[in-house]
């Protein structure tokens, strides 16, 4: 069903919801960005409208609010642990659609991948209710058509933000309570079309020819380019790599907490193993990693789609202005030399 | 030629006097060294109708038009009615009147400014907007003064050598939740400035707060956003100067203190300044004032009503080290060096 609120009708209803949910959608910092008097917007929880960021994308995805950069999982003492508790609520999340196709492939990784399902990441997404934010040109960074990831009917409520009004459409029967008497209307959202940038994804026929891939010179550039920041997939909607650290209190080792913590395979010792070895010790051999985990191997393994939803953020948050689509149309050429160089 | 003419009076109204007889150097105020672009032309006509078509890009940033005749002085001082008229009196909200007089004093020197946050990426501030800020507190005054803004405390603009050198600093804030303990700002911070940030064996990240220069390479580097800029706060340096006698770089003189502080001290600077010289300009640079007065009586007069921010840290005293130009007392011929070690036989 369809409705047309005010912002004041929003805010009442936000009021109502709040009794039962923590409402999450992007917020702009003001001040907070990279580069002085910029800001940044990341998701963090919201009792009114007005203080949702709709108009730009946020710098950091929705998944933070499932699964924070670092988050408590239990606290020791000597002979006993206690589970850290997830929120009481349930969660309303503002998201994209690029967001809401990530949060596929979250839970493909935390709740299906080895047999297991993380139970910190189950808790937290057993309570999650999708409000899809209309988004419908996007940014210059954005390359959710490439991915298929533009459009989606997955949510509970999709909401159109207009100047003091929302258009909504509501799917989910235990939201139509809070619209009861609210304006009727016939609304569906509508979807990007047409993104500026364009991935061309190469098919990588054998491992012969990616074996080559993989040693080819085009990844070099990326050794002088590449600081190894790590900001690419903090930002990223789809990467999910964490480390446990275990934090001992004061002068008692055998009590304290053990805490999870996003990695990055971007950063130096991402790949450290016991014993000191150590794997992509280069900007470019990690860079390397990346591309080809996101846009061949885990569609390798999962036969389905590849491992990225073309949100851009990586881009935007890249501080030596390095594309993943510039990356990958140069691998697509890379294997077409090499191919063609097969053939020959 | 006209022989007789007044050079300081043509000094004072920003002509400077010029090796070859009576030709002048007029030099144009560009406070904070930003304006709009459109004024770049109005100096090309001045310098190819009444200057020998050659521009200078003046050392304190100011825009210099060299070889102007002091008979056309007055004709070059109308046409510039425009340019002061909108750089000085409307962008700074200098207090003065429009004229065909051109400037009225030289005294108050061009506030210079490195380009700041308007464009750079570590850039901390807004430079010339608190160059135009400071513009309409000290000019016009025939109290001398040297004044930049640097947006950062890699001080591109050699703030450090003016009677006051400002720089943009941040209080920079750890969000310890988004910290992923990569270590980059630790890195940074040896690698650009104090060296003040550890990697614990937490994972997290230790501050040694005393010796933090504010520069936010902390927060420009962090991936996360774990380091945000905080309250936008300055540090200053006192005294510094070049010149032939005894240039010296100056000293620290206040660190994290607000816009209104130092509003506040550049607003008594004028009074001060005419105490100290008993009400009678004199061509001397601030930092020489200070010296005549005294520093902590200098502070009394510059702080007068003016109240420190809860972060404010100012220097109890200063002593400042001059390269005395006059003494040489380590620079002699090679001949005369004294050596260590074992030499050869040969010498």
């Amino acid at each position: 069903m369809g409705y047309v609120i005010s912002f004041e009708e929003a805010n009442k209803i936000f009021a109502d919801l709040q009794d039962e949910y923590e409402i999450w959608a992007p917020k702009r910092f003001v001040g907070m960005g990279r580069y002085s008097d910029t800001d940044l917007i990341k998701y963090d929880k919201v009792s009114t409208v007005e203080e949702i960021e709709y108009m730009d994308k946020s710098d950091f995805p929705a998944k933070e609010v499932l699964t924070p950069i670092s988050e408590s999982m239990f606290y020791f003492t000597e002979d006993e642990f206690i589970e850290s508790k997830a929120t009481n609520k349930k969660l309303l999340i503002f998201m994209r659609p690029c967001d809401i196709h990530a949060q596929h492939h979250q839970e493909r990784i935390y709740l299906q991948n080895g047999g297991y399902a993380d139970m910190y990441y189950k808790r937290m997404n057993e309570k999650v209710k999708i409000v899809m934010m209309e988004c419908t040109v996007g940014w210059d960074t954005c390359y959710c058509i490439s991915m298929g990831a533009n459009k989606t009917e997955d949510y509970s409520m999709a909401v159109r933000f207009e100047d003091g009004q929302l258009r909504m459409d509501v799917k989910d029967e235990v939201f139509a309570p809070y619209f009861e008497e609210k304006e009727e209307i016939s609304f569906q959202p509508e979807y990007v079309e047409k993104n500026q940038l364009t991935l061309d994804i190469p098919e990588i026929p054998n491992k012969e020819v990616l074996t080559k891939l993989k040693n080819h010179p085009m990844w070099q550039e990326y050794n002088k380019r590449c600081i190894s920041c790590g900001a690419c997939t903090i930002a990223c909607s789809t990467c999910t790599c964490f480390t446990t650290t275990d934090i001992i209190y004061n002068e008692n080792s055998n009590v304290g907490e053990r805490k999870r913590t996003s990695a990055s395979c971007q950063i130096k010792g991402f790949s450290d193993m016991a014993g000191g070895m150590s794997f992509r010790n280069t900007a470019g051999d990690r860079m390397r990693y990346k591309v080809l985990h996101k846009f061949h191997d885990y569609k390798e393994r999962f036969k389905d789609y590849h491992m990225c939803v073309g949100c851009g953020r990586c881009i935007d948050r890249c501080p030596e202005f390095i594309s993943i689509v510039a990356a990958v149309n140069k691998m697509s050429k890379a294997v077409d030399e090499i191919v063609a160089e097969e053939n020959k | 030629m006209n022989h007789d003419i007044d050079i300081k009076k043509v000094r004072i109204n920003c002509f400077r006097q010029s090796k070859v007889a009576g030709e002048f150097m007029l030099q144009l105020r560009v406070p904070g060294a930003l304006i709009q672009a459109k004024h770049l032309s109005m100096v090309e006509e001045v310098c190819e109708k009444w200057g020998n078509g050659t521009f200078h890009i003046g050392t304190r940033q100011t825009l210099n038009i060299p070889g102007i005749k002091y008979e056309n002085i007055d004709e070059v001082n109308k046409f510039i009615r425009g340019y002061i008229e909108e750089v000085d009196i409307q962008t700074c909200d200098v207090d003065m009147e429009s004229t065909d007089a051109g400037y009225p004093t030289i005294g108050a020197r061009n506030i210079m400014s490195c380009i700041g946050n308007a464009h750079c990426i570590k850039g901390n501030v807004n430079t010339y907007q608190l160059a135009r800020k400071i513009e309409k507190l000290i000019f016009p005054s025939h109290y001398h003064i040297k004044i930049a803004v640097a947006g950062c405390p890699n001080d591109c603009v050699k703030a450090n050598f003016n009677d006051f050198g400002i720089m943009g600093i941040n209080k920079q804030v750890y969000d310890i939740d988004r910290c992923i303990g990569c270590g980059a700002c630790a890195e940074a911070c040896e690698h650009h400035a104090t060296g003040v940030l550890t990697l614990n064996e937490n994972g997290k990240i230790d501050k040694d707060t005393c010796c933090c220069v504010g520069c936010g390479e902390c927060s420009l580097i962090c991936p996360t956003g774990a380091w945000t800029r905080g309250k936008t706060l300055y540090r200053v340096t006192l005294g510094g100067r070049t010149g032939k006698q005894n240039p010296r770089s100056g000293k620290l003189f206040l660190n994290w203190v607000t816009e209104e502080v130092l509003l506040g001290m550049f607003a008594n600077w004028h009074k001060f300044s005419a105490w100290a010289l008993d009400y009678k300009p004199e061509y001397l640079h601030g930092g020489h004032l200070i010296d005549r007065v005294g520093y902590k009586e200098f502070v009394k007069h510059i702080f007068e009503g003016v109240e420190f921010n809860p972060e404010a840290k100012m220097a109890d005293d200063i002593y400042w080290q001059e390269n005395e130009q006059r003494g040489n007392m380590h620079v002699m011929p090679l001949s005369q060096h004294k050596h260590a070690g074992p030499q050869s036989s040969a010498n």
